[in-house]
C-alpha cells in the first residue's frame, strides 16, 4: 500500500508500458465547480485511468492493481469497489487473498464504512468458514479500539450470519475486565444474552446477570453503563423491575455510600413511578440524603428525590424540576 | 461520519495544491486583518466573520487533505452553503452557479422504462462516481447515491431553487428499489452498507419533494423501532450501541413522516413503540460534565453530537432541558482560530463537518446573529415551492 516512501518511487501511469494502450479519460468538471478540491496529479491520473477501464469494462489483473492503487488514494470511493467485486468475481480471485489484502488496510482505515462492507461481502462469499477468522479480525481492530463502532457492528453480523457465539459472553467479560466503562462491550453483553442460540435468552440469563452487573455498579456506581444495562435486563416487564429486590437493594446500598447516587436517585425515582413502595430505611436514607427531618410532612419521597438531583446534577437541574412537577399523581 | 485522514504528509507550497488549511488561513486572514479571537474562555464570543472567511475559503478551494473526501464531494458542499446559510452569509454565494453545478450531478433516465431496471435515478455525490455516458450505451453507470441526493435537494432547497424543476418522479420511483424488506434502505443501487442513516435521507427527500410514493414509511418505521436499544437510544441497525447520530436520523426521520405528532409513545403496541422517556433520559444524559455532548456513554464530548443530540432533544420538545450556558462554552473552547470548529477542545485544525454542526447546534440554541434551522431537515430556510 501507499506510503510517503512510495509516493516519492511511484510512477505515473503515463510512463508505464503496460498501460500504453489504454487512453485515460479526463474528470468532466462540468459547469463552474462549488468547493472544488486541489488535487494532486497522482490522484488526478489514477482516476483518469481508473475511468478508463471501467468504461471499457475491462476486468482485468492490470484493472485490478489499478483499484488497489486507486483504494490507496481515496478509500471512500464506493465506485472503485464495486468495479473491484466485479473484477473479484470475473477473475475468480481466491477470496482467501483478498481477504488478507483487507487485513492490510483496514487497520489504518478502521473507521471506513466502504472497507467494511467489502469485507462483508468477502466472507459471506466465503461462508461459515469464515467466521473464526473475522472473529479474530474484529478483535484485533477492537484490542486497537475497543469502541470501534464498525467492528461491533461486523462483529454482531458475523456472529448472525456465519456463527460462532460460543465464546463471546467471555470476550465481553474480558473486555469489560480491561475497562468496565466500556459501553460498546456492555451492549455486545447484551446482544448475546438475548440473541445468543447457545444460552437461553433473556428470562434464562436474568438472574445472572443481575448479579453480575449489579458487581459491577457497586464497584463503580457512576458508570452509567451497567445501570443502563441493569434496566434493560427488565425490558418489557416493569413489574418485575419493580418487584425484583436485587434492583431496589442495589439502590439502597449505593445510597447508604452517600458517594456517586445520581443513578441510583434516578432509578429509584423511576420505579416510585412505576409503582415501587418503599421500605422505611430506604425512606430515611434518601430522606437522610436530602437534609430533611424523618417523618416530616416534607416526606415525599419522589419529590424529595427530585429536589437531590436537582441539587447534585445540576447539568439536568431543569429535567429534575419538570420531573418534579410532572409526577404520577399516584406517587405525589 | 465522515473522517478526513491525511494519509502522508505533503509539501505546503504557498497557493499551491499542497497548501493546508492553516497556511491558507494565515494567507487570506493577512489580507483581511482579522482581529485576533478573544482568549479568556469565559468571555469568548461567536466570531461570525471569521467563520464565514473560513467557509468562503473553502468554497473557493478545498485543500488537497479533502481527496481522501471526493467521493462526498456534494455533501462538502452542503456543509458550506449550509453553513454559509446559519451564518446568515448566504448572499456571498453565486446561487445560479451552486444550482448549476448541484444539477450536473443527477443521474437521468434516458426513457420511463429505465425506471425499472433496478438502479436509482438520484444525484451521484462527485465526478469520481459520474461517468460520461455515451448515447448508444447501457447506461450501467449510474452510481448516484441517497445521501448526495439528500445533500443536493437540501442544497437547492436552501438556495431557493424551485425544486418543482427537478424530475422528481424518477427519483421517487426508483428509489423503491432501494429500499429492504425489512424497512432499512440501502444508499446505491448495487449494494453497500444499510443503516439508518439511508432511512433518514430517504425520509427528508420525500419530504423536501413533498411526496411520500418513494418509499413505505409504515416499514421504514418498523425498522427505526427495531433500532432502539435497551437503554433508550437508537443504534445505526438493530442490536448496535446507542449513537448520537443514528438516534438522530432515527428521530428526524419519524418526525418527517408524521409519526412523532401522532403521539407515538402512547398508542398500544401491535409491534413495537418508541419509549419516549428513556429516550429522553438517554439523550440529557449525554451531555457531560465539560458541557458538551457525547455521542455515546463514557466517551469524550465531541461538538457534532450537539446538533445530533441536541436536535433530537429540539424535535421531541425537551431542549429546554439541556444546560445552553454548558454546551455554549464547551462549543466556544473549540472555536478555532482560523475560523471553523474542531472535534475536541484540545484539537488543532478545524474541518468541515465539526465547524458546521457546531454553527448548527449554535443555531439550535438561538445563538445571535444566526438563522433558525429546519432541525428535521439540516437545512435552514425552507423553499416555499417544495413544502
Amino acid at each position: 500500500m501507499s506510503s510517503s516512501d512510495d509516493d516519492d518511487e511511484r510512477i505515473p501511469f503515463i510512463q508505464r508500458p503496460e498501460w500504453s494502450d489504454v487512453r485515460p479519460v479526463p474528470q468532466d468538471d462540468g459547469p463552474h465547480p462549488i468547493v472544488p478540491i486541489a488535487y494532486h496529479d497522482d490522484f488526478r491520473e489514477t482516476m483518469d485511468y481508473f475511468r478508463a477501464v471501467y468504461l471499457a469494462d475491462e476486468r482485468s489483473r492490470r484493472a485490478l492493481d489499478l483499484t488497489t492503487e486507486a483504494i490507496g488514494m481515496n478509500p471512500g470511493n464506493y465506485t472503485v469497489w464495486h468495479f473491484r467485486r466485479l473484477v473479484l468475481e470475473a477473475l475468480n480471485v481466491d477470496l482467501h487473498e483478498e481477504r488478507d489484502f483487507i487485513d492490510e488496510i483496514a487497520v489504518h482505515n478502521s473507521k471506513n464504512y466502504q472497507i467494511w462492507h467489502h469485507r462483508r461481502w468477502v466472507a459471506e462469499k466465503l461462508g461459515p468458514q469464515a467466521a473464526d477468522k473475522e472473529l479474530e479480525f474484529t478483535m484485533m481492530i477492537l484490542a486497537l479500539d475497543a469502541k470501534n463502532y464498525h467492528a461491533w457492528s461486523h462483529r454482531q453480523w458475523v456472529l448472525q450470519s456465519l456463527g460462532g457465539w460460543e465464546k463471546e459472553l467471555d470476550y465481553c467479560c474480558k473486555l469489560l475486565e480491561d475497562d468496565i466503562f466500556n459501553n460498546s462491550a456492555w451492549n455486545q453483553r447484551y446482544f448475546v444474552i438475548t440473541r445468543s442460540p447457545l444460552l437461553g435468552g433473556l428470562q434464562a440469563m436474568r438472574d445472572s446477570e443481575v448479579s453480575y452487573t449489579v458487581e459491577a455498579i457497586l464497584a463503580n456506581p457512576q458508570n452509567e453503563s451497567p445501570w443502563r444495562y441493569l434496566r434493560g435486563l427488565y425490558k418489557g416487564d416493569t413489574d418485575l423491575l419493580v418487584s425484583d429486590n436485587q434492583v431496589s437493594d442495589v439502590c439502597l446500598k449505593v445510597l447508604k455510600t452517600n458517594h456517586n447516587y445520581i443513578f441510583a436517585l434516578s432509578l429509584l425515582l423511576d420505579l416510585l413511578c412505576y409503582g415501587f413502595q418503599p421500605s422505611d430505611e430506604l425512606k430515611r436514607v434518601v430522606q437522610f440524603l436530602g437534609k430533611i427531618e424523618p417523618d416530616s410532612s416534607d416526606a415525599n419521597l419522589a419529590t424529595t428525590i427530585c429536589s437531590i438531583l436537582e441539587t447534585v446534577d445540576p447539568m439536568r437541574s431543569n429535567y429534575w424540576a419538570w420531573r418534579k412537577n410532572n409526577l404520577p399523581s399516584e406517587v405525589c | 461520519m465522515l473522517v478526513c485522514k491525511s494519509k502522508s504528509p505533503r509539501r505546503e507550497k504557498l497557493g499551491g495544491p499542497g497548501e493546508s488549511v492553516r497556511v491558507r488561513w494565515i494567507r487570506c486572514s493577512a489580507v483581511v486583518r482579522l482581529p485576533p479571537p478573544a482568549m479568556d474562555p469565559e468571555g469568548l464570543e461567536l466570531e461570525r466573520e471569521r467563520h464565514v472567511l473560513f467557509l468562503e475559503m473553502m468554497m473557493e478551494r478545498l485543500p488537497s487533505d479533502f481527496e481522501t473526501q471526493e467521493i462526498n464531494h456534494l455533501t462538502l458542499a452542503y456543509f458550506a452553503i449550509s453553513g454559509l446559510g446559519i451564518l446568515g452569509a448566504l448572499d456571498r454565494v453565486d446561487k445560479d452557479q451552486i444550482a448549476s453545478w448541484v444539477l450536473s450531478f443527477q443521474a437521468q433516465p434516458r426513457t420511463m422504462s429505465d425506471l425499472d431496471n433496478g438502479q436509482f435515478y438520484g444525484f451521484h455525490g462527485s465526478r469520481t462516481s459520474q461517468f460520461t455516458i455515451d448515447d448508444s450505451e447501457v447506461s450501467s453507470h449510474n452510481c448516484s447515491h441517497l445521501a448526495s441526493t439528500y445533500c443536493a435537494l437540501a442544497i437547492l432547497n436552501m438556495i431557493g431553487y424551485n425544486l418543482s424543476n427537478i424530475n422528481s418522479e424518477a427519483i421517487l420511483i426508483s428509489m423503491r428499489n432501494l429500499q429492504q424488506p425489512d424497512g432499512s434502505f440501502m444508499p446505491i443501487h448495487f449494494g453497500a452498507e444499510k443503516d439508518l442513516r439511508f432511512v433518514y435521507c430517504a425520509a427528508a427527500i420525500c419530504f423536501m419533494l413533498n411526496n411520500w410514493t418513494g418509499m413505505d414509511k409504515e416499514k421504514a418505521k418498523e425498522y427505526i423501532l427495531h433500532c432502539q436499544s435497551y437503554d433508550g437510544g437508537f443504534g445505526l441497525v438493530p442490536g448496535s450501541e446507542s449513537h448520537g447520530g443514528a438516534t438522530y436520523c432515527a428521530v428526524a426521520a419519524l418526525q418527517l413522516m408524521g409519526f412523532i405528532n401522532a403521539d407515538i409513545s402512547s398508542k398500544p403496541a401491535k409491534s413495537v413503540v418508541v419509549d419516549v422517556p428513556l429516550l429522553v433520559d438517554w439523550s440529557l444524559q449525554r451531555q457531560a460534565a465539560d458541557g458538551g455532548f457525547q455521542g455515546r456513554a463514557n466517551k469524550p464530548s465531541d461538538t457534532c453530537y450537539a446538533f445530533w443530540v441536541g436536535g433530537v432533544l429540539k424535535i421531541l420538545g425537551f431542549y429546554h432541558f439541556l444546560n445552553k450556558g454548558a454546551l455554549r462554552r464547551f462549543l466556544l473552547s473549540c472555536q478555532s482560530k482560523y475560523g471553523g470548529f474542531t472535534k475536541f477542545p484540545e484539537n488543532m485544525l478545524p474541518d468541515l463537518y465539526h465547524s458546521y454542526y457546531s454553527f448548527a447546534a449554535l443555531s439550535l440554541m438561538e445563538e445571535e446573529g444566526l438563522k433558525p434551522l429546519c432541525v428535521e431537515l439540516g437545512i435552514t430556510a425552507i423553499n416555499d415551492n417544495g413544502i
